[in-house]
């Protein structure tokens, strides 16, 4: 059972979409994408149809992404936890809503225009999320059960 | 009088005739091409190709044998099949496919800042002297270009979407009446906008010329996407139990349908509104009830998104090669700015989506107070992305517009 959040984790997700044709029937992804949970960062690359890579960054690396998604353990959790619960994120739970929810947002970027990544894409993004619904989960220690 | 006293001299224009020289083209033959109505620039666009003179003359040789009018003749002609373009082109397919990027090669990928025929010929194809000039206007590369606009369109066409089969349309849920007519008549507007963005820029696309069809081609995406966003918010209002609403004042739409020329009709409709309409979207996936029309919201937020990356992309390629247009530019903008805070007085529209952030008519006033913090982060998406165009727009900000400014960023008035 792979940890969140991890590069294994990613790598499991990653499998799952890119096999998953509903995934490349939403057409082409071209975006770096952060995750950072805590202070622990990770990049995925989406690239044509597919989600080509998984790996552990710095904050060094973050003015190179599009924009990452960016909450505390315990939300990833809540949120990762809600989408294992209903197949797929629920109301409260989808990125978009979660972006809205928060002040500082959940989307972050250096860069305005790349940011917009986070529109262009946001459904294949949702899926590869949603896809976590069919994988068991564990959460790193420290993050509240 | 004899014939050659009446027919005009041809001169070789001096750098004609150098270029001439450099590839090996004699003057005899320039002057034949000349006396039958080559243009100069077409001449040098050949020389630049690599076309030889004897390639020309072969081409001449056979288009006089086999071309003529009347009734298409028994004879075959074939002097197409030597036509002097840049030959045994291989493009390669990418990870996404033959794409528009992957096909912009050798001479193909050339893309000039003017272009220079009038005619609906395609970049790389060999004029034809005589052809119609089909009534474009826009000719400069900076008028149109932005540098994604061949990856938008493939991104455009492959995700594009299907209202009446993507939307799980049975799974709409009966809602208390004033949440549907507030929903009705925000898609009301929604569909409105939709197809009035198509309708303009199908207006804009006759004048655009040929040379630039990576541009020309993305639009026609926006035209159909603009179709779709129509249909997909009526077939919303019309779904559930609800109706149409009552039309918007328009005053928005003004500063994009009486705009002058391209760019102005691009910052106005492509950058503030559509930014502000993609912030819109935003707030009605998380807000709308069912996860139908959340999941049309994001597909739609995708669509619109595009639209923003194509605007912006066109400001920030017209501020770097034509500076002297950044004043222009903040005009544009002052004007559909404050024709956009007008439209706040569509009070229906205002209201709806007062009604749809608080949950419900009780408590409207809460509503009208999110509407705010829409309008903030409008403001402050927009800003940013303007940033990235290299348009600082904070001084300039509509004073309607400034007070969902930071506090930190907001700038005393223009004196």
């Amino acid at each position: 059972m792979p940890t969140f959040p991890s590069v294994e984790w990613f790598d499991a997700i990653r499998q799952l979409v890119n096999n998953d044709d509903s995934f490349r029937r939403l057409g082409t992804v071209d975006a770096r994408v952060g995750v950072k949970v805590g202070d622990k960062l990770y990049e995925l690359t989406f690239e044509a149809f597919e989600c080509t890579g998984a790996k552990e960054i710095t904050e060094n690396d973050l003015r190179d992404l599009d924009f990452w998604l960016e909450q505390s353990p315990e939300e990833w959790r809540e949120m990762l936890e809600s989408i294992k619960q209903h197949g797929s994120a629920d109301l409260k739970y989808t990125l978009n809503t979660i972006d809205l929810s928060r002040p500082d947002g959940f989307a972050k970027s250096f860069d305005g225009y790349k940011r917009d990544a986070f529109y262009r894409f946001n459904q294949s993004l949702q899926q590869f999320f949603d896809a976590s619904a069919k994988i068991d989960t564990k959460f790193a220690a420290g993050a509240p059960a | 009088m004899p014939d050659d006293a009446a027919a005009p001299a041809i001169e070789i224009p001096p750098d004609l005739a150098e270029r001439a020289k450099a590839a090996g083209w004699p003057e005899d033959l320039l002057v034949m091409l000349l006396g039958r109505g080559a243009q100069p620039s077409d001449l040098t666009r050949y020389m630049s190709m690599g076309v030889t003179a004897e390639q020309v003359r072969g081409f001449i040789a056979q288009q006089d044998t086999g071309g003529g009018n009347g009734a298409p003749t028994t004879q075959l002609d074939l002097s197409w099949m030597h036509v002097p373009t840049e030959w045994g082109t291989r493009a390669k397919p990418t990870k996404k496919g033959l794409t528009l990027e992957a096909i912009n090669i050798g001479r193909y990928g050339d893309i000039p800042d003017v272009w220079e025929f009038k005619t609906e010929m395609p970049r790389g194809a060999v004029a034809v002297p005589g052809v119609e000039a089909m009534g474009y206007t826009i000719y400069e590369k900076q008028e149109l270009w932005s540098d994604n606009a061949a990856a938008l369109y493939e991104e455009a066409i492959q995700r594009r979407w299907r209202p009446a089969t993507d939307i799980a349309w049975d799974s709409l849920q009966p809602l208390p009446d004033d949440l549907e007519r507030a929903i009705c008549q925000i898609c009301t507007h929604f569909s409105e906008k939709g197809q009035l963005e198509a309708d303009i820029i199908a207006g804009w696309e006759p004048e655009l010329s040929y040379g630039y069809h990576e541009v020309k081609l993305y639009l026609a995406t926006v035209i159909f996407e603009g179709a779709r966003h129509a249909e997909v918010f009526r077939k919303r209002a019309l779904a559930n139990g609800g109706g149409l609403g009552i039309q918007s004042t328009g005053w928005g739409f003004r500063s994009a349908t009486d705009a002058r020329n391209f760019t102005e009709f691009i910052a106005v409709q492509m950058v503030l509104q559509d930014s502000f309409t993609l912030t819109q979207y935003g707030f009605c996936e998380a807000f709308f009830p069912h996860a139908a029309e959340k999941l049309l919201f994001r597909l739609a937020m995708q669509d619109k998104a595009r639209h923003v990356a194509y605007g912006i992309a066109h400001l920030k390629y017209v501020l770097l090669h034509r500076p002297e247009r950044r004043l222009e530019l903040q005009r544009y903008l002052d004007k559909g700015e404050t024709m956009l805070c007008w439209d706040d007085k569509d009070t229906a529209t205002r209201e709806a989506f007062a009604i749809l952030l608080a949950g419900g008519k009780d408590n409207i006033q809460q509503g009208l107070q999110m509407y705010d913090l829409m309008r903030g982060r409008q403001v402050r998406q927009y800003l940013d992305r303007l940033d990235w165009a290299t348009l600082d727009r904070r001084k300039h900000l509509t004073p309607a517009l400034r007070p969902y400014l930071p506090a930190e960023e907001a700038a005393p008035a223009r004196g």
